[in-house]
């Protein structure tokens, strides 16, 4: 795992057996808010359907019988729900599954159920005082966006499809200008990225972010950024 | 090399590889392994090759969609096996009650938190015959239910069993009450203990007070002859729930030399045999309270079932499995 430079997305890189990083994207309290929201509501028509269900079981089987029957139920919902969903093959609850969430071990790999079994016991105490209070404070306190059971169980809600980035690329410069200074790897790719991607932007914003290389390209406004393209032509051609 | 390039020439393999994840993916449980042999080695071509593409800054796009294409082969191929049985025989045999000896400390504290303030509270209002500790614990609607179960021989809890399906009814109720009780005092151990502590005491000191209660105001036959039963497993899965909870508190409030949040992790890892164990006794107890314990039988013979599961749970957690341990 790299901890040199802060970034500043959401991106959580992980060094595979194989030897390779994989970056994972994970999914903070907004989205997993609405994943919750939608589990209540599957949980409650679950709810209301075996209600009714073991209502006309109880007027076959006996008033008691239902009684029985539903309370077995109310359990295994509350408790097992959300652990049993997660557990299982996809990882994720109906709910995550419907926001494109998905809950892994710290390792990018599936959970198990001890650990699905973990953050989902001890989502009560996240739920605390109230409207998952501290559950919240400890997301915003942890960089990768984890609740108390997250932390206790390892594991991570990530978005299932890793983020597919627009590009739309300017045309290509016509000359190429070597950069007046070494740069580092991340600055490279930087450069890169901003010719790939510069083409979805409007032109003031293109200007905005070209000055922020005015250091690099020695100039302002059009001239910054026709040099930074000529930049990375320079470094395209030269890979 | 130019992006471009790497992409031509490495694009019928990425395809091969991305249609043998489409076919994984889907399922089918029989085509499966000639595909999956194939699978480890496309899915280390594929990650060195997502390690060149990044260290020679090939456009995001393409990174991109290496990554995705690793990261979902890395989902299949790290598949948790399947639970087999032969695991559960061997936690309930071996595993669980190796653990609870193990963790004797936190079992007489856990133990103590519980009959300290039961004690606390019973001895003096029964030596004084003074009902106001008592009165101020169970609080009106506590005491109202302990006269409508045990009351007297007439209006006693086993009186409520007669009508069809009432033992199934109230053994789901045990169910969703007290195995939901384990789970709650579990979980409170992650407030650094004290939330499991909490509900220990607070058990304690209602149970105390309930035991008073009936000795001075109630039949204590009706009382002791239906919780003589399922007692033993209900009362110690308490205890081990409590222990459970304790264990995950004190992973984070004594660290010792590993980070919080990693001693976190741990103790919770090993924690958990401890409430799926207590899970499993309590839904035990609640078969026993649901279907045996409110049976019209002869007192006597009630207690010699409790003396029964009583000896027989505390041989559990003192024989079984010691050998099989000592053998690894």
């Amino acid at each position: 795992m790299t901890d040199s430079p802060p970034r500043i997305d959401t991106l959580q890189s992980i060094e595979l057996a194989e030897g390779v990083e994989i970056r994972l994207r994970i999914a903070g309290p907004y989205v997993r808010s609405f994943a919750y929201a939608i589990d209540l509501m599957i949980q409650l028509g679950i709810f209301i359907g075996l209600a009714m269900i073991t209502s006309v079981v109880g007027i076959a089987l006996g008033q008691n019988v239902g009684q029985g029957v539903l309370l077995l139920g109310m359990f295994i919902l509350h408790w097992f729900y959300q652990i049993l969903f997660e557990a299982g093959k996809k990882g994720a609850s109906p709910g995550k599954r419907a926001m494109g969430l998905r809950v892994v071990d710290q390792s990018g790999i599936p959970i198990s159920f001890g650990q699905s079994f973990l953050r989902n016991m001890l989502r009560g105490v996240d739920a605390l005082p109230g409207f998952y209070g501290i559950g919240l404070f400890s997301c915003f306190a942890s960089k990768k966006f984890q609740r108390l059971g997250d932390m206790a169980a390892n594991t991570l809600v990530i978005y299932e499809r890793p983020f597919t980035q627009r590009v739309s690329a300017l045309p290509p410069a016509l000359e190429a200008i070597a950069p007046t200074m070494p740069l580092e790897r991340e600055e490279q790719a930087a450069i890169l990225d901003f010719k790939n991607r510069a083409g979805q932007w409007s032109e003031a914003r293109q200007l905005e972010l070209s000055d922020h290389a005015s250091e690099l390209t020695k100039s302002e406004g059009r001239e910054g950024l026709a040099k930074l393209l000529a930049i990375a032509k320079w470094l395209n051609d030269r890979k | 090399m130019q992006g471009r390039e790497f992409e031509m020439k490495n694009a019928s393999r990425w395809a091969e590889y991305e249609l043998l994840l489409n076919e994984l993916e889907a399922g089918g449980r029989r085509s499966k392994s000639a595909a999956a042999a194939k699978l480890p080695k496309l899915f280390r071509e594929l990650c060195s090759d997502l390690a060149i593409a990044r260290y020679r800054m090939y456009d995001l796009a393409l990174c991109e969609r290496l990554n995705g294409l690793v990261i979902r082969g890395h989902k299949l191929l790290y598949l948790r096996p399947a639970g087999a049985w032969i695991k559960v025989l061997q936690f309930f045999v071996i595993d669980f009650p190796t653990i609870v000896r193990s963790e004797w400390r936190l079992l007489i504290i856990a133990t103590l938190a519980f009959l300290l303030p039961g004690i606390a509270i019973l001895v003096p209002a029964l030596l004084g015959n003074d009902l106001s500790w008592v009165q101020a614990v169970l609080g009106v609607e506590g005491m109202r239910s302990m006269d409508s179960m045990y009351g007297s021989a007439d209006d006693q809890i086993a009186n409520l069993r007669e009508q069809h399906g009432s033992n199934f009814m109230m053994f789901c109720f045990y169910i969703f009450n007290n195995v939901g009780i384990d789970f709650r005092l579990y979980a409170g151990g992650l407030l650094a203990g004290l939330g499991s502590l909490f509900f220990i005491v607070y058990n304690g000191l209602f149970f105390g007070a309930a035991v008073a209660y009936i000795h001075l105001a109630c039949d204590k036959t009706a009382f002791y002859s239906f919780v003589a039963g399922h007692s033993a497993p209900e009362l110690v899965a308490m205890v081990i729930a409590g222990m459970g909870g304790l264990r995950l508190g004190l992973g984070f409030l004594n660290p010792g030399r590993k980070t919080r949040i990693r001693s976190l992790v741990e103790s919770a890892k090993a924690s958990l045999p401890l409430i799926y164990g207590a899970a499993a006794m309590t839904f035990f107890a609640a078969i026993i309270e649901g279907f045996w314990s409110a049976q019209p039988v002869e007192p006597e013979i009630k207690y010699a079932v409790g003396v029964f599961m009583w000896s027989v749970t505390l041989m559990y957690f003192l024989v079984m499995g010691r050998r099989f341990h000592a053998a690894r």
